[in-house]
């Protein structure tokens, strides 16, 4: 157990990627019940984005800390009005479909997304020009970088951003409203339309700031990044009980943790059958998630 | 092994749907026959999809650059050469399909395959049309295992690879080494052998990792290989995760030596983990133009024709085409039994690794691996 620490670190610095991507599955699917297949490469988009930007004014910018947050700043920007534009275009002449249709629609434009930005960048990985250097700290036993703390930082003020946002806001209170039920807010003078569209821009933003991280601190960036992470993203959020967004930050914290540790006690092979063993495992004793409330069926 | 289990399913599948297709298909036109005027048509799988989408290109540019320079001398025997290319997207069930379309579209001669999981189930489909195989890039030991009559690779085999790494390793004088693989066949297979290889040599194989592709954090697999005290580590996967795993393990205060295995030459690699991780990196190459002395001209040629440089197997492809073309010359016509026969004989045909001459498993009995370092942008052969 001497590694203890490190394997604690290295699982909260995943998760808090995780936890970036799995607010966005969990406010989608909060507030109109779709799980949004193409979230994992809006993330991916966000990673495009920033790396333009980075190409584009790589001279002005430098490569430290500031042009970080600069780049951050526009691919959440980028990102979220891409998500109000899926929205608009993809998933609102559905919303009175069968679920099921609005489902394959999001799996077909996550496909869309990957191979249009295929043959706009090419199929090779790009490399960003950025990276946050300096020394590593110790921390009890374990080693941990500058970049890495910045990251994690980084995290948790979207994190606490969004989670006051949604509670202590009129657009919040009204997002909270409409995942209760809908058609009443409609009657109450809300525009619905509206707020999902804000709730998408959210979303998507954070799992944009997500990509431009990844994009700075892995250093590679490619056009099938989201896949996977968007996978992992969904068992947070489902972990922590889908549609509660203190729940997904929960989940992926849980779910970097366990594959850490997994890890390191079995070998990185089973690092995925871990993860998705233990999701159902998970869910046979509780489907609800850890912090999802018990669906009462009204009659 | 699920991969391959998977893979040879999916063939079985393919197969039994294919000789519905290529029963049709010989009413109108038999290309298993063979015939000796008209297109010699080559076909080639290659990744232009998937994670491996870098590839395909540069194997196609090296296999039209050999097609384009036959032809322009005439062809072989007045006949044209003609190059079809399919999307192998690294993935087995893409490869059969389009092996499948392949065959229906009446090729003669295969020059393609780059991902070892992905070419396995199309090698029963392109026997059962009696079509020879020259596969240029894949070379995993389970292709030619099967022992299939039509199959010849021309890529040094994983054996010949961890035969090359196994050596250099102990040379080096390692106490402790790691192996590292993404769980492909094409990783594996080198990874189980350089360990066979290093135990008879007597050094000691203190951890072995499999990661998954497609993910950005190796930190789990870092950790493990760091407890061990390896002082060597063997990367034996693709270069995007390559130069990621280099890149966390000098952040992780790894100090020992690092290498990595064909699939992972590439300047991106470079790139990827950063000019200063990345350099004394030591890799495992078939020989390219890069290091053959006298390949400048080579690359010099396609450089001017595709506007780039040649990338892994442009030079393999290259040289399937021409290998093809001098099988069909030998056999007098596109005749797979034939043209496998002249395969067999060939003897001396000088390509990029050396002189052409097929073992009896049909792989190469010359040629075979140089050891590349890195030194400041670039895989340069290691003196």
């Amino acid at each position: 157990m001497d590694h203890f620490a490190q394997l604690v670190l290295s699982g909260l610095f995943v998760g808090s990627f995780y936890a970036l991507v799995a607010l966005g599955y969990s406010m989608v699917y909060g507030i109109i019940k779709l799980l949004n297949f193409a979230h994992g490469d809006i993330y991916m988009l966000g990673a495009f984005a920033g790396f333009t930007v980075l190409s584009v004014g790589a001279g002005a910018l430098g490569g430290g800390f500031f042009a970080l947050i600069t780049i951050m700043i526009v691919a959440m920007i980028a990102t979220g009005t891409f998500g109000m534009v899926l929205e608009r275009t993809a998933y609102r002449p559905l919303r009175s479909a069968p679920r099921l249709s609005v489902l394959i629609t999001a799996v077909g434009a996550s496909f869309a997304l990957e191979y249009g930005i295929a043959v706009a960048f090419g199929p090779t990985p790009e490399v960003y020009q950025i990276g946050i250097h300096g020394g590593t700290l110790d921390l009890a036993g374990a080693r941990m970088t500058y970049a890495q703390l910045a990251m994690m930082a980084i995290a948790v003020v979207l994190m606490i951003a969004l989670d006051t946002l949604v509670r202590k806001t009129r657009s919040g209170r009204a997002m909270r409203a409409i995942s209760q039920d809908p058609k009443a807010c409609l009657l109450m003078g809300i525009n619905v339309d509206r707020v999902i569209s804000r709730t998408f821009f959210l979303g998507s933003a954070l799992a944009g700031a997500a990509g431009v991280m990844a994009g700075a601190y892995y250093g590679k960036i490619d056009f099938l990044m989201g896949f996977i992470i968007g996978l992992k993203a969904f068992t947070a959020a489902v972990i922590g009980g889908i549609g509660n967004l203190r729940g997904a930050v929960l989940g992926a914290v849980v779910l970097g943790l366990l594959e850490s540790f997994g890890v390191a006690y079995l070998g990185s092979e089973w690092r995925d059958v871990f993860a998705f063993g233990f999701l159902i495992l998970f869910l046979t004793v509780r489907p609800t998630g850890l912090l999802g409330e018990r669906v009462t069926e009204r009659v | 092994m699920t991969l391959i289990r998977r893979g040879t399913m999916a063939a079985a599948a393919m197969a039994l749907g294919l000789t519905i297709t290529a029963c049709g298909g010989s009413l109108t036109q038999d290309n298993s026959g063979g015939d000796s005027s008209g297109t010699i048509k080559l076909g080639m799988l290659t990744p232009l999809t998937g994670s491996s989408a870098a590839i395909g290109p540069y194997m196609k540019d090296g296999a039209q650059l050999a097609v384009d320079e036959i032809n322009a001398k005439g062809g072989v025997d007045g006949r044209k050469l003609s190059l079809t290319v399919e999307d192998e997207a690294c993935d087995p069930k893409t490869a059969a399909a389009g092996a499948a379309k392949l065959v229906s579209a009446g090729i003669d001669i295969s020059v393609g395959g780059y991902c070892s999981s992905a070419t396995l189930p199309t090698l029963s489909i392109f026997g059962k049309a009696h079509i020879p195989m020259l596969i240029p890039a894949a070379n995993s030991a389970d292709l030619v295992s099967q022992k299939q009559q039509n199959v010849f690779l021309l890529n040094g085999t994983g054996i010949q690879q961890a035969e090359a790494a196994s050596k250099f390793i102990k040379a080096a004088g390692s106490k402790g080494v790691a192996l590292v693989d993404d769980n492909t066949s094409y990783s594996t297979d080198i990874t189980k052998r350089t360990e066979e290889g290093l135990k008879q040599s007597g050094v000691e194989v203190v951890n072995h990792q499999s990661v998954t592709a497609g993910e950005s954090d190796y930190s789990g697999a870092i950790n493990a290989v760091l407890d061990s005290k390896a002082d060597f580590i063997y990367w034996t996967g693709y270069y995007q995760e390559g130069g990621l795993l280099i890149k966390q393990l000098k952040a992780a205060g790894y100090k020992g030596e690092i290498m990595v295995a064909d699939g992972s030459v590439d300047a991106k690699l470079i790139q990827i983990a950063g000019q200063k991780n990345a350099q004394g990196v030591f890799a495992t190459m078939t020989q390219t133009p890069q290091t053959i002395p006298g390949g400048e001209a080579w690359v010099a040629k396609y450089k001017e024709k595709f506007g780039s440089e040649p990338g892994p197997y442009s030079t393999q492809a290259y040289d399937a085409v021409r290998v093809a073309a001098e099988a069909v010359r030998k056999a007098g016509s596109t005749d797979g039994q034939a043209v496998t026969s002249a395969l067999e004989q060939i003897d001396g045909l000088e390509i990029f690794s050396g002189p052409l001459k097929f073992t009896a498993q049909h792989t190469l009995s010359a040629g075979g691996f140089d050891i590349l370092v890195v030194r400041d942008d670039n895989f340069v052969l290691n003196k």
